[in-house]
């Protein structure tokens, strides 16, 4: 029998989240971190052993895959795979856990609590990107949320009620999209299955499809997020202490991303080519709107989460771009931005705990006692900038140039959507160099230093952060580290969005957005 | 053995690792590495010596008629599609990795005397190092996409180096303004390349130059387009070369350390835009509109340069807009087809202005001695004069500077600046009046600069003037807490030999190196292009060259003579001629041409508004409906909560009720 690594890895940290009452501690949560720091490095370790050994990256299809039947009366079976879509986000939930467990150092409030929630939350959001089942995946994405919310409520900051309600209230009413989209695919046609395997060998009509993808944009739209269903955004990342802000930015977010690839784009691909170019315009909405709302922003928690919206954008653009090129580039810079974001917000929470303020105004000069602290904030931003031998490059780029090379559209609509999309390379450097210079540059701000405690970066942040950076500028650097490992399923899949197209989307003479004749762009050598 | 050109890939990479490893060093063990000056900078020295060394064999072969070499990989790749990358060593990019290692190594050294007593001394080094290491990349890139690359790294480093000092306010503002003002350009560069790309489905150069002109005569796309392509694409080299009207970053980075200015925005990174430019001519080429556009740009750019150059009383933003100028030289150079010239001016230029920013920071040095360290004082004119005295190193290569940069033969500065008038008098000849007038323009307001710095009275302890530019700098009081500590000597001395060194070994090719560059034989010409170099040889003449090249020193000796009239035997009062009877033409050039003043009021306040409204409709509008729903809904619970009676009877009627209407409905529905 081969080894369960996709099941271990979901179960394992739920298990022992647990135990985490049995845990003897002397209530300063010491030990409590400890175990949690090894529970989830273990599970990182898991993940990577399923990539290593049962994992080969050639393959398009799925992989690692277990199957228990579950509840055979309802069609429910415990399956669970990985291919393309869903590996590189699992190492990545797996990883940034791990290191939001290590940055959860000083959280002593109910450490107990905290680390069991974080254990679950490990848990469940590889469940989601781990299942093949889309039952289970509405549980996994349920049962997430929670966590998500205790998180948010008990450890946030003032408003924490406030932002703690309206993200389970956006969240869980959007997914009820998600429950009705599934169990209506799964009735479909007689044979009731809710596998995706399943889902995906049944032909859908057009407009069914069409309702069904509405309904899931819906959904994942909210979690994405996609302008204007952001707003629960702002104020959940606002009040989340840096840990939980961690993974919000870091794995919440993908998880949207990577439900429109494998839902929207996998199970309904000809309504994709219906929706498509709504995707592209929504995503330069999100790249424009967000990047100027953050730069007028002058919290500076709430800065950064309105530039993550803004990166967003690009995964958007990417997934309507009917190119392999372009699609990889969505599913690199939902990684890419896993991990600076990651790396800005865990800057953003040490530098709370220096400053005692989140105001802009209140900060400036803050450079000269903290270099360190300096370096790691414009190393980050400038990787959040798309510096290229960064990750953010990479997959900007890959989303540019997949877009503007795709002949799914006219010359005039990739002109112009290009043209605002790259509007965004303005923008960004204007808020984040802003930014930086609001808290670094500049004479020292005398009241600030006068009542706060500014130490520099202890090595535990710089271990943190050079544990992120490592893999921003190792993909940014050669990129097809990563593209490789899931190169042969985005290929497959855009191959079958685009067949979708030809069969569905009739294109009238003069149309202002799509071009009728398809062809294999030309590339010499 | 692999030839020298194989290994070029270790020249970017040897002051990588170098900078790597100190930067690695700086965040782990701060203090400890920081103490470590002299290893560091020798350390990092020799990783760019190295590389220095190893272009100059490349150049020997390349001297000795080596072909190009090209090696790629694979670096990206998705579907049919591969992004390469890897490098390129041919004629162009070994003169240009010469050029800029030599200069690296030089300011390298000059800096251990400049900032020895600065608190961020290894941190500069390492930004030294990381520039020279993205600046060679950038050379020895073989397509547009590679080259966008170091672009960008080349401008992150330029940001970090103008920003050195963030405890200043204009550092900071500098800094800021230089990286976006550059993504501006980039903006145009990267959809140039996309559109590019798109039209010929490739990033080299070669290949984008001719996939276009197949497209364009196969009438697959419009010459238009194509043009537009070109254009956006030149968006890129206009902001990082400072061509009008996007040069407004350069001045203000002048707050970075001399050294910097001297290598990063006087020699090497500015000039990576006509670099580019040469780079693309096989794309350029073939559209005349593109051409005519960038000589026009050029044109406007080195009048607009000189013109307020004429007037700035700080010695660094002088010589900031003095470069801004020649680089306009540069691009009219490209625009009139001639890329030959304009590499050679950028060569030359590449001397002799780094020799003068190291001398200015000579100066401002020893001015810091002097009258403390603070910007406002230490650079202006207005305190400095009879330097001469003090700094005979400093002051005779300074003056070999302005005689080079003039235009007077045999110096660098006249060939090279010959040659691109003559290319422009044969193709473009309004464009030659004016670059022609500049020449003049050029001449007097270096030597103005020369002479007020290092002739006449040293007026640094003239405290009425003092309080005067601390208090037009609004600086009135905090300086005197702050810098007012501690002695300040008497008059300035020499600097080190670290500083001097620099200063005398740039002198030698600023007053030699125009000869390689002679019409007649100009090996130069030969080395970039054998089949242009015997062509001018061949078209060489006499006759046709002793009138232009006799004009252009005439104009030049004229604008001298001016200077001299002017500021050293003083009797010329500039101000009672020009400044006062002609209030607004000062004015208008003491303002720089209003250009900061016009962008700030339309783009940077724009923008900021801009986004506040935008902030203001999302809290609102957006965030508005979200929360009003949500109080629709505590209201309608609100109301619903007097049909909770607890009675069954009650329940179950609504529920009765409910489905009779939705039998209704769905009967109606069908």
């Amino acid at each position: 029998m081969v080894f369960p690594w996709l099941s271990a890895s979901i179960l394992f940290p739920i298990g022992a989240a647990l135990l985490i009452p049995f845990v003897p501690d002397k209530g300063d949560g010491r030990q409590v971190r400890w175990f949690a720091l090894g529970v989830a490095l273990t599970t990182f370790l898991l993940t990577v052993g399923g990539y290593l050994n049962g994992y080969d990256p050639a393959v398009e299809g799925l992989q690692l895959v277990e199957r228990v039947e579950w509840l055979p009366s309802l069609g429910l079976a415990w399956s669970v795979g990985a291919d393309g879509l869903s590996m590189p986000l699992i190492l990545l939930t797996s990883f940034i856990t791990a290191l939001a467990a290590l940055a959860a150092w000083p959280v002593s409030f109910k450490p107990r609590l905290f680390y069991f929630l974080l254990l679950a939350m490990d848990g469940g959001q590889i469940a989601v990107f781990a299942v093949q089942d889309m039952l289970l995946f509405f549980l996994a994405w349920e049962l997430e949320l929670i966590p998500v919310y205790l998180l948010l409520a008990i450890w946030g900051g003032k408003k924490r009620q406030y932002a703690a309600t309206k993200f389970i209230l956006y969240t869980a009413g959007s997914s009820l999209f998600i429950l009705i989209v599934g169990l209506a695919m799964a009735f479909y046609g007689g044979n009731t299955s809710f596998e995706y395997a399943a889902l995906m060998a049944k032909d859908f009509p057009l407009k069914f499809q069409i309702l069904c993808y509405a309904g899931l944009l819906i959904a994942f739209g909210v979690k994405l997020p996609i302008v204007p269903l952001h707003t629960w955004l702002p104020d959940a990342h606002g009040e989340a202490t840096a840990p939980v802000h961690m993974l919000l930015a870091g794995i919440l977010l993908k998880m949207g991303g990577y439900a429109l690839l494998r839902f929207n784009v996998q199970l309904l691909p000809e309504g994709h080519a219906q929706f498509a170019p709504l995707l592209v315009v929504l995503g330069v909405v999100n790249i424009i709107y967000a990047a100027l709302t953050s730069f007028a922003q002058r919290n500076l928690k709430r800065k950064i989460a309105y530039s993550s919206i803004s990166h967003m954008g690009f995964v958007l653009i990417g997934i309507g771009s009917f190119s392999a090129l372009g699609t990889s580039g969505a599913m690199l810079q939902m990684i890419s931005h896993g991990l600076i974001g990651a790396s800005l917000f865990f800057l953003v929470g040490a530098t709370y705990d220096r400053t005692h303020t989140l105001q802009l105004d209140e900060m400036g000069g803050v450079g000269q006692k903290m270099r360190k602290m300096f370096a790691l904030w414009t190393i980050c931003s400038l990787a959040s900038l798309a510096l290229p031998g960064m990750s953010g490059f990479v997959s900007e780029l890959m989303v540019f140039v997949g877009f503007a090379t795709s002949e799914a559209y006219t010359l005039s609509f990739r002109v112009v959507m290009a043209i605002l999309a790259a509007v965004g390379v303005i923008l960004t450097p204007i808020y984040l160099l802003s930014m930086l210079r609001e808290i670094f540059f500049g004479k020292e701000n005398r009241e600030l230093a006068s009542h706060t405690h500014l130490v520099d970066a202890e090595p535990r942040e710089i271990y943190v952060i050079s544990c992120l950076l490592v893999p921003i500028i190792g993909i940014g650097l050669y990129p097809r580290l990563m593209t490789d490992t899931y190169r042969a399923s985005i290929e497959a899949l855009v191959q079958r969005e685009t067949s979708a197209m030809t069969r569905v989307v009739s294109v009238p003479s003069g149309s202002l957005i799509r071009q009728a004749n398809l062809q294999a762009p030309a590339v010499p050598g | 053995m692999p030839s020298a050109a194989e290994l070029a890939w270790l020249i970017p990479v040897l002051p990588l690792a170098g900078a790597c490893l100190v930067g690695l060093g700086l965040i782990s063990f701060n203090r400890t590495i920081n103490r470590l000056r002299k290893p560091v900078a020798w350390l990092l020295i020799s990783c760019v010596g190295a590389a220095a060394v190893l272009s100059y064999a490349i150049l020997a072969q390349q001297l000795a008629g080596a072909g190009p070499t090209e090696v790629l990989f694979n670096w990206a790749s998705a579907g049919t599609f591969n992004l390469q990358m890897g490098f390129r060593v041919d004629a162009l990019a070994a003169v240009m990795l010469s050029l800029v290692t030599t200069i690296a190594v030089l300011v390298m050294v000059y800096s251990d005397g400049y900032m020895a007593h600065d608190k961020g001394y290894v941190r500069f080094f390492t930004y030294l190092a990381l520039f020279s290491s993205s600046m060679l990349g950038l050379v020895i890139s073989p397509n547009l996409l590679e080259i966008y690359v170091f672009w960008e790294l080349v401008g992150m480093c330029s940001y970090l180096l103008v920003g050195f000092w963030y405890d200043r306010d204009g550092a900071a503002n500098a800094a800021q303004k230089a990286f976006v003002t550059n993504r501006v350009g980039d903006f145009g560069l990267l959809l140039g390349i996309l559109g590019l790309f798109w039209a010929t489905g490739s990033f080299g150069f070669e290949e984008i130059g001719a996939g276009l002109q197949d497209a364009v005569a196969g009438g697959s796309l419009s010459s238009g387009v194509a043009v537009i392509l070109c254009l956006l694409v030149f968006m890129g080299p206009m902001a990082k070369s400072a061509q009008f009207p996007l040069h407004v970053w350069l001045p203000d980075a002048m707050e970075g350390p001399t050294p910097i200015s001297a290598l990063i925005h006087a020699a090497t990174m500015v000039a990576a835009g006509v670099f580019l430019v040469a780079r693309l001519q096989p794309v350029y080429e073939p559209f005349a509109a593109v051409q005519i556009t960038i000589a026009v740009i050029g044109t406007i750019t080195l009048f607009l340069g000189a013109t307020i150059a004429l007037t700035q009383q700080d010695l660094k933003k002088g010589l900031a807009y003095s470069t801004v100028s020649q680089l306009g030289y540069m691009m009219l150079a490209m625009g009139c087809g001639a890329p030959v010239a304009g590499m050679f001016h950028l060569v030359t230029h590449a001397f002799f202005k780094a020799m003068l920013f190291l001398g200015s920071g000579s100066v401002i040095h020893a001015m810091e001695e002097v009258v403390g360290h603070e910007p406002v004082l230490a650079q202006d004119m207005r305190l400095m004069g009879g330097l001469r005295r003090y700094m005979p190193i400093t002051s005779a290569t300074f003056f070999i500077g302005c005689v080079a940069i003039a235009g007077i033969p045999p110096l660098a500065g006249f060939w090279s600046k010959d040659e691109i008038l003559g290319q422009a008098f044969n193709s473009l000849p309004l464009l030659w009046a004016m670059g022609f007038i500049t020449a003049g323009m050029t001449a007097f307001y270096m030597f103005r600069l020369y002479f007020l710095t290092f002739e006449g009275e040293f007026r640094a302890n003239d405290t009425a003037v003092q309080a005067a530019l601390l208090a037009a700098a609004g600086k009135g009081n905090d300086h005197d807490e702050d810098h007012d500590h501690g002695h300040h000597a008497e008059h300035p001395h020499e600097s080190g030999w670290q500083m001097a060194m620099p200063l005398a070994v740039l002198a030698v090719p600023s007053v030699l190196i125009g000869l390689l560059g002679t019409p007649w034989n100009s090996r130069f010409a030969f080395l970039l292009d054998p089949h242009e170099g015997a062509e001018m040889a061949e078209h060489f003449s006499w006759g046709e060259f002793l009138p232009l090249a006799g004009a252009s020193v005439a104009i030049s000796v004229a604008g001298i003579t001016v200077a001299v009239l002017a500021y050293a035997l003083r009797k010329l009062d500039m101000a009672a001629l020009f400044a006062n009877r002609f209030p607004a033409v000062n004015a208008f050039l003491a303002n720089k041409w209003y250009l900061d003043a016009i962008n700030d009021k339309l783009f940077v306040q724009g923008s900021r508004k801009l986004a506040r409204s935008v902030l203001e409709v999302d809290s609102k509008v957006v965030d508005g409906v979200v929360n009003l729903t949500g109080l629709m809904t505590l209201g309608s619970g609100e109301g619903l909560k007097y049909f909770e009676t607890g009675r069954a009877q009650f329940y179950a009627l609504i529920v009765f009720g409910g489905v009779i209407a939705l039998v209704v409905l769905f009967g109606s529905l069908g």
